[in-house]
Order: structure tokens, then sequence, then C-alpha cells
């Protein structure tokens, strides 16, 4: 079946075969064609000659092996991109308990749980809602200033109000809000791994917000 | 004046101020080089600086001893870089507290500034992209055979003014910017007043349409999408007045549809910078998955 | 005195051995100073002559090979570094202050290392600068300028992931303030526009893949270092490797033809 085996047209088109056949094969799928006397179409045997109706047995096993090669690769590759994330992180816990409500004051901004867990617990006279401290522009920390009653983030000037809503800076969308609720022993349960976004209306979420009189 | 004496001492801060100094002499040798060199042409020596091109001269000792005598010079001033000015390191990382101001490396303090007139992912995945591919297209779009292996500057014009442009004040004045008129907050300060971390500063920035009074939210998408896009198509107009100018000509279409588009790109900073200082536009075309 | 001087002189640059390495004389003469240059594997990068202005400071103000320079400076007082500098969030620090403070020119070396990678930074843009205002990369040196920005954009990727490793407040915000970055990429990001629409969430992002986490923490720290030490100095040397042999290939230094 090789070429080498075939009575060749011409000496120079025999010299070419090898390098035609490898170069072409992935390229051109099953089209086996007519035999053009001159040309170096020839170097392609018609259906006649071969026997095969639309692949060549070379054809087919150079094919083969191109797949298998690109697949190995494509398969390394996947795998090593899959190995770069980790199925367990050690990172602190998202819930915590933050005391009772009544640790609270009405109207203040608490910047207690900051330092452990990046959260403030805000009171106002309807209940509680907790901000994660991290700025939607760059993921600063902002800081909590009682004198002017606004968070500023350091890093490029976005400032939000105390309901985490951005008014000045380069932050394109308020605060993240986390989930809030009271454990069974009546303290404060927080899960900042559970977001609420202002500009998806998720800020009515029963769980954004805790109804405490 | 007592912060900017604290600016300037700040260990990383001398690549930038020498920086200054180095770019200013670098430019002027350019300038003495280029138009010493256009002059000739213009005096009809051409041929004759070919022929000084061809002039040869053999690397052992000339090239040799340049490059030594330039490496001695390089590592006594980095022995006395490392031996008088040590590197800073300051408190422990503490994920915590944020100091204020949070800057980048120096070398980056043009894309945290580019921050403040973009949104995230524009000024700091886009626009990087688009800065380094466009810097690699460079040589494709460029087809202005002259001026290749000298000095000059009246053989290419257009090419020099925007390099420079983009280089010296798009690049540079941004990172010097950066490093020496932003304070706590990133806001503003004078080389010479006090970095204050509570300044108040109002910021009424407003979105386009609003300045504008467009009020709904379908009609602020439609809009901004109007004003983004009437802005790359200059490049049309530009191309359908100028169709027959030369440099449409030696171009192509593919090649001017490239270059128009990384230009108006790199000028979109300095129009959205003055939109925001001077205007107080924060956003051209606001949609519900991003702003620009 | 002389006479033992040039005895002595004479015996060792006549010996087999010196020979052997070395193999010409040092008469100053034509084919010696080709040969200066063709037998010497350092050398030999360079061609044996070269178009005048090309040994001009004044022409190519010498800004590549300071690059390289300060890339070798930087190598060197890198891997002495190593030696005593831990990748992990315990030790990174205080393996800074001992280095600082009790290894016997600990302090000089991190310096240099410092302020070598700063150097390298501002002598690759002017380098950039000077190619391009020569107009050296047009034809036939196009490629080789795409690969000098590739060169410039990983010496900016070694001195950003350098920039972590002391572990101190300036080097984790300015890695913070540069990665949080990543969260807005476009469709990868699950920050960036249609990115949370594609299912990107802060654990499976293209930032959590470079911090190997949610925030800047060890695990970033262990990346960078293999990125800083490994990755990132391979792929420069490979490319500095394409970028000289295309010097030469591409017809050496430029000039008006």
């Amino acid at each position: 079946m090789s070429e080498e085996t075939k009575p060749a047209p011409a000496p120079a088109e025999k010299a070419a075969a090898p390098a035609a056949t490898a170069g072409e094969a992935p390229a051109t799928p099953p089209k086996p064609t007519v035999a053009k006397p001159g040309s170096k179409q020839t170097l392609t045997k018609p259906i006649a000659e071969t026997g095969n109706l639309w692949m060549t047995r070379r054809n087919f096993l150079s094919r083969a092996g191109w797949v298998a090669f690109f697949s190995f690769v494509g398969t390394m590759l996947l795998g090593s991109l899959r190995y770069m994330f980790p199925r367990v992180l050690f990172e602190p816990s998202t819930v915590f308990k933050a005391g009772f409500p009544t640790d609270y004051p009405v109207g203040a901004v608490s910047t207690k749980w900051v330092k452990d867990y990046r959260t403030w617990i805000v009171r106002n006279d309807k209940g509680f809602y907790a901000i994660f401290a991290q700025c939607t522009h760059l993921g600063c920390t902002p800081r909590w200033l009682e004198a002017e009653g606004k968070f500023k983030c350091p890093c490029h000037g976005s400032g939000f109000t105390m309901e985490a809503i951005n008014f000045e800076g380069p932050a394109p969308r308020p605060l993240e809000r986390v989930q809030i609720a009271l454990a069974e022993d009546g303290q404060l349960l927080i899960d900042t791994s559970i977001r609420f976004r202002e500009e998806l209306g998720q800020w009515s979420n029963a769980s954004a917000f805790l109804n405490y009189a | 004046m007592e912060n900017l004496k604290n600016i300037l001492s700040n260990a990383d801060n001398v690549p930038i101020v020498g920086l200054l100094f180095i770019m200013v002499f670098f430019v002027w040798l350019w300038w003495r080089e280029a138009s010493r060199t256009d002059k000739r042409i213009a005096n009809g020596e051409w041929e004759q600086i070919r022929a000084e091109g061809q002039d040869k001269i053999h690397v052992w000792p000339y090239l040799t001893r340049n490059e030594f005598l330039c490496s001695l010079a390089i590592m006594i001033l980095l022995t006395v870089w490392s031996v008088g000015l040590d590197a800073p390191l300051e408190e422990p990382a503490n994920p915590s507290r944020t100091p204020n101001p949070s800057k980048a490396p120096w070398y980056f303090l043009g894309l945290q500034e580019m921050l403040v007139y973009f949104d995230p992912w524009i000024a700091g995945v886009v626009l990087p992209t688009i800065i380094i591919v466009g810097l690699m297209a460079i040589p494709y779009i460029d087809k202005n055979p002259k001026g290749n292996g000298y000095y000059t500057y009246q053989e290419r014009k257009f090419a020099i003014i925007t390099f420079l442009f983009g280089f010296l004040v798009l690049w540079l004045s941004l990172i010097i910017l950066g490093t020496f008129l932003r304070g706590p907050g990133w806001n503003f300060f004078a080389p010479w007043e006090l970095w204050d971390t509570h300044k108040v500063v109002a910021m009424v920035n407003v979105d386009l349409h609003e300045a504008l009074g467009i009020r709904s939210k379908l009609g602020a998408n439609i809009f901004g999408a109007i004003i983004v896009g009437a802005y790359f198509s200059l490049a049309f107009v530009y191309y359908f007045w100028k169709k027959d100018g030369e440099l449409i000509k030696q171009l192509g279409v593919a090649r001017y549809g490239v270059l128009a588009f990384l230009f108006l790109t790199m000028m979109a900073l300095p129009i959205k910078m003055i939109l925001r200082i001077f205007f107080n536009i924060k956003y051209i075309w606001v949609t519900p998955w991003f702003n620009v | 005195m002389q006479a033992v001087f040039d005895r002595i002189k004479e015996s060792v640059l006549k010996t087999q051995v010196w020979k052997s390495i070395f193999r010409h004389d040092y008469e100053d003469s034509q084919r010696n100073r080709l040969l200066q240059v063709l037998d010497n594997i350092w050398l030999h990068l360079h061609p044996t002559k070269l178009p005048r202005h090309g040994a001009y400071l004044r022409f190519t103000w010498c800004m590549g090979g300071i690059t390289f320079l300060l890339f070798l400076v930087t190598a060197v007082t890198g891997v002495l570094l190593m030696f005593y500098y831990r990748p992990t969030a315990e030790y990174a620090f205080a393996d800074m202050k001992y280095l600082q403070f009790d290894v016997p020119f600990g302090m000089f070396l991190r310096n240099m290392h410092r302020w070598a990678a700063h150097g390298m930074v501002i002598a690759v843009w002017l380098h950039m600068f000077r190619v391009f205002l020569t107009g050296s990369y047009k034809p036939p040196r196009e490629f080789n300028w795409v690969v000098g920005v590739i060169l410039l954009t990983t010496t900016l990727l070694l001195s950003f992931t350098g920039y972590l490793l002391p572990w101190d407040q300036l080097s984790i915000w300015a890695v913070t303030v540069g990665t949080n970055m990543a969260r807005a990429t476009p469709l990868l990001g699950h920050e960036g526009p249609f990115g949370p629409e594609l299912g990107m969430k802060p654990d499976n992002d293209v930032r959590f893949m470079l911090l190997g986490g949610t925030q800047v923490g060890p695990p970033t720290l262990l990346r960078f270092y293999v990125l800083h030490c490994i990755f990132l100095p391979l792929f420069l040397a490979v490319f500095i490797a394409v970028h000289f042999w295309r010097v030469r290939k591409d017809g050496g230094i430029s000039g008006p033809l």
C-alpha cells in the first residue's frame, strides 16, 4: 500500500511524495483525489487503486496518531490547569456568632468584627444588617470614619454611606451585605460567604436584614 | 514641604526621581542626534550618511571595551546605591489593616491612576492587554520605510509624536502623578500640602446620561452605546475624508483599521481624564453588565 | 625585575594548559582581534566586526546590555538570597529580618537585588525607547521587537511577583491592589463583565488561580515564589536567547540602509 511500491508517474514526484503526504494528511479530510497526471495531486492514489473508500490506511494511522498526540497534550494541559485549583482551602470559617443583639447600640456601626471577619454590624431603629468590609472597587478594606459618618476606602478614595451605598470615588456599586440571622441561643449569626448586592435587588432578601425591635 | 521631603526620601521612590532626570537627558540626546541627521538629510548628504553606516570596525577592542566600561560604571553605581540606601521593610503583613494610601509598585502606578477613570475591567485588564498587543503591533502597522536605523524626527513625525505622547505623557507622567500627588484616599495633594487622612473631597460625579437628563435605564444604555460607537466611528469618518491621502494608501484598509482602533483607544484615556477632572463625568455608557 | 616578570608571563602564556584553553596568542594583530571574539563562547554572541555607530554610546545608549547585566545581577543575588529565605507565611518576614540584621552582607545583597530590579525596569523601558526612536523595529527586525515586548512584560511580572516575597505591609497591599484587578477580568473573573453569568465565583476564577485562595494569603506567597524564582526567570532566559540570536540573524545592529 505504500507509495514506494506503486509505479510512480515521474521520479521528481516520487521524491516529493512522503513529505507531501505527511503535510497534507491531517489537513485534508476524506477526499480521495482523482489522479491528474503531472500535478502534485497524483500523490494520493485513486480509490480504485487503494481499494479504500475514503482514506488510505497510512492516512488513517497518521491521523489517529495526531489525534492521540493532541489529546494527550490537551489532557495534560487541562490537568495542569485543574491542578492549580485545590479542593480544600485553609481559610478562616465564614460563619461566626457576633454576640447578643443587646450588645449593639441603635444607630451605631460596630467595627469589632472587622479584624477577624471583615464585617461591620450596623443596628438601626428597625434591626440589624451586616456589611462586608471589602471595597467594591479593588477589594481594599475601607474604614469607618465615625466623625464623617461614612466608610472610606484608603486605596482610591471611594466613600460609602452608613447604608453601604457608594456616593463618592471610583467604586462602581454599593458594598455587599452578608447574611445575618439569630442563632438558637439568641446570638447574632453571620455568614460572610452569602452576599447580597443592592444593584441586583438582593438587599430585600429575608436574610439580608434582621428585624429586631 | 515636609511631605515632599518624605516622598523624596522614600527609598522605593529613588528610581522615579532618577527617572525624571534620565528621561530629560535621553530625550535631549535623541533630539540632538535627530536634528543633526535631519539637517544633513536636508542638505542632501543622505548618500554620505549611508556610507558612514557601512563603515565597519572590530568588535574587539572597540565594542567590548565600551561594554566593559559600561558594566563597570553600572556596577559601581549599583554598589554605592546598595551600600547607601536600604530596601524598605515595613511591619509584617496584616490582611485586616489597609495602609492609607495603598500604592502599587511604582512601575504600575500609571495603571493604578487609570483605575480612577475607568472600571477595573478596562483599566486593569483590557487596557494593559491593548498596550502590550499594541506595542507588539507597531512594526506591522508602521509601513514608513524611512528612519530605519538612525535618529530622525522629520521623516516619521506621526510615529514619534504618538509614541512620545503615549510613553512620556500617558505612562511616565501618570507614574509621577501617582507617586508625588496622590495621598491618602487616593486624593489629590499638592507637593507642599500635608497628607491629611481626613481630607474631605466633595465628589459630585454624575454619569453622562444623567448630566444630559436621560432618566430611563434603557435610554442610558442606548445613549451610551451611541456615544461610544460614534467615538470609534471617527475612524470611518477620517477614512472616507482622507481616503486618497498618503497615509491610508500606504497602510491599506486592515492596517489602517488596527492603527485607528489603537490610536482612538489611547486617546480615550486623556479624554476620560478631562471629562472626570473638569466636568465630573463618571461613566459614558452604563449597562447592567458593565460600565464604560 | 622586568626580565623576571616577562619570564613568568612567557612561561604561563606558552604552556600547553593555557594554550588549550585560550588557543591564540595576544599580539595585537588583525587575526587575533577576530579570534578574540570567535574563540570565546561568551564574546561570540557578537559578530567580529560591526558598523562604527554600533559601538557609540550616543547611538545605542547601551541599554540592552545594561538590562542584561542587571538581569544577571538579580539572578546571582536572588539565588544567594534563596539560601536564607523560606516562602511560608510564618517564616518569610522573620527571614527578612534575619537576612537584614544577622546574616553578614544580607542587607547588602537584598538591597542590590531590589535596586538592580528597579534599574532593570528603567533600563528595559529606555531600551525600548531607543529602539523605537532609531526605527530599529522596522523590517527585517519586526519579530525581534515582538520578542522584546514579551521580555519587557516578563520583566515587569518578575518585579511584581518579587514584590510580595518580603511579606510586609507594603508587599501584601501592593499585591492585593494589583491582583484585585484580575477579579474584573471579562468572562474569566467573578466581578468582570459576563463573569458571574458564566458561573465565575471567588473560588474558581482566574484570580483564584493566581492567588491559590480567595485572598492574598500563604498559598499566594508560595505561588508567587515559584513564579518569581523558577518559572519567570526560565521563561525570560529562553526569550533572551531568542532575542540575542535574532539580533544576529536579522543583520546585527541597525543602521541607515
